[in-house]
């Protein structure tokens, strides 16, 4: 098994060093957001697209508010928690959803 | 966001008295806590949080009178009297650089006296977060708007839902179903799921996050499942929905499957008058007998709601969250017989959505 990314790899090192105990999902740190280990927004789970939430905008705010997918839809839970403001309806007001971008701090 | 939320005039009320009936309450953008008459479809009370009040966890006091809700973004606890609005217990659980977030996992005791939660705390450092010992709390519903856990006991990690029954128990929704003693945070296992005994199957999966049912005393989830041919799990046979309770009556617990997985479902429940029948909700609202295993009917909805609840009468089904409306559904034929529009016109997005029977 070869890692994609450097987290892998960083896994993958703490694995051979014994020190897998240090290593926690995401999950279990919420105040880092991701509740969920769900891989992607963008397809269902029989591999198309008919079960996806119809439509889309009502799982907008589903997905952002309890962090369920914090790389597909920007997290309110922690993160981003002013991304919907102005905002209420996700069926009328998704035009003034904006993209967003890490602060000078957390880069 | 903390201060803006919790300023003392942050509660103002538009509320009417209560009457006979069923009521609904839920929450919506961008600040709503709603109670509908869902005989009439008429707003009953309209109470201002003062701030994003998603994702909206909601657990009723046994007396249906107060609406607990986990706020600011799921750190803190507030008990609403829905008549007044009135705010009327306040448990703000991160301090200093310790923050709790509860994961949908909030109840109170069937006799109102205590309110239940896990907590998630994670200290922030400089450098990394500090990951620690997830707490089961237990505090005093008279604890008022500082309130502090008069207990707190180790729980498990990635715990959901919560719910309690009439013998003083506590069930926690995580790897397993578990049963806690918030007497002395004895903690077992009530329901396996990670650790079930079901050679031919793969792990359950478990979506929990609508804590509803408690009109019904049931505690009710689906699970999804592979079953395989043997138990070498080399070839499967099925993919399964079933479902688990627990009657919060008696504490006595089941887990079965019902269905193949043909559709998605996000939450399900059934009548107390009509148990044989459960309703599940998505992009689909499904009737299935569980005596029979059979799909009594399915019926397409104008778009997906994740959460279902039913009349204390057993007659109407409701769906709602995702967008602005509750959907109503004859609980016999599935077709559409009402709606309610959140007044706001915001979405409720995850929100619970609770049936109180009155009178």
């Amino acid at each position: 098994m070869k890692p994609l990314n450097q987290k892998a790899e960083r896994v993958q090192l703490a694995a051979a060093e014994g020190q897998m105990e240090e290593v926690r999902a995401m999950q279990t740190v919420t105040a880092g957001c991701a509740t969920t280990f769900d891989p992607g927004w963008e397809v269902d789970p029989f591999g198309g697209l008919a079960a996806l939430c119809q439509p889309m905008e009502a799982d907008l705010y589903g997905c952002s508010d309890p962090c369920w997918w914090p790389a597909q839809v920007p997290d309110i839970m922690v993160n981003h928690q002013s991304w919907d403001e102005g905002a209420p309806n996700a069926a009328k007001d998704w035009r003034a959803l904006g993209a967003t971008y890490p602060t000078d701090a957390e880069t | 966001m903390k201060s803006a939320l919790f300023a003392a005039a942050a509660f103002c009320a538009s509320a009417l008295p209560l009457a006979a009936g069923d009521l609904l309450v839920t929450v919506a953008r961008p600040s709503n806590l709603y109670v509908f008459d869902a005989e009439d479809r008429s707003v009953k009370a309209d109470c201002d949080l003062g701030a994003n009040v998603t994702p909206g966890v909601i657990a009723m006091s046994p007396d249906n009178r107060i609406a607990y809700v986990l706020l600011n973004h799921w750190q803190d606890v507030v008990g609403v009297d829905i008549e007044t609005c009135e705010k009327v217990f306040h448990a703000a659980q991160s301090e200093g650089d310790v923050t709790r977030r509860s994961l949908a996992s909030l109840a109170v005791s069937k006799d109102g006296s205590q309110i239940y939660t896990v907590r998630n705390p994670v200290r922030k450092k400089t450098d990394r977060y500090e990951v620690m010992q997830p707490e089961f709390a237990v505090y005093d519903a008279d604890a008022g708007l500082e309130a502090k856990p008069s207990a707190t006991y180790e729980a498990p990690r990635r715990s959901t839902l919560m719910a309690s029954d009439r013998n003083g128990q506590v069930y926690v929704a995580g790897h397993e179903i578990y049963r806690v003693d918030p007497s002395s945070g004895e903690t077992e296992v009530a329901i396996a799921n990670a650790s079930w005994d079901r050679p031919s199957y793969s792990p359950p999966d478990v979506l929990a996050f609508w804590p509803t049912g408690s009109q019904n005393d049931e505690m009710l989830l689906m699970y999804t499942a592979a079953v395989f041919t043997d138990e070498t799990q080399q070839e499967m046979a099925d993919f399964v929905w079933g479902y688990q309770s627990v009657d919060l009556a008696t504490g006595e617990t089941e887990i079965a499957d019902f269905a193949s997985f043909e559709v998605l479902m996000f939450s399900a429940v059934r009548s107390a008058v009509d148990p044989k029948h459960l309703y599940g909700v998505y992009t689909q609202l499904s009737k299935h007998n569980l005596e029979t295993q059979e799909l009594v009917k399915r019926v397409d909805l104008p778009h997906t709601y994740y959460v279902i609840n039913v009349s204390s009468d057993g007659k109407e089904i409701y769906v709602a969250g995702t967008n602005d409306d509750i959907g109503i559904y004859d609980s016999e034929t599935l077709e559409r017989v009402g709606e309610i529009r959140m007044p706001s016109g915001g979405d409720m997005s995850v929100s619970t959505l609770h049936v109180v029977p009155q009178g």
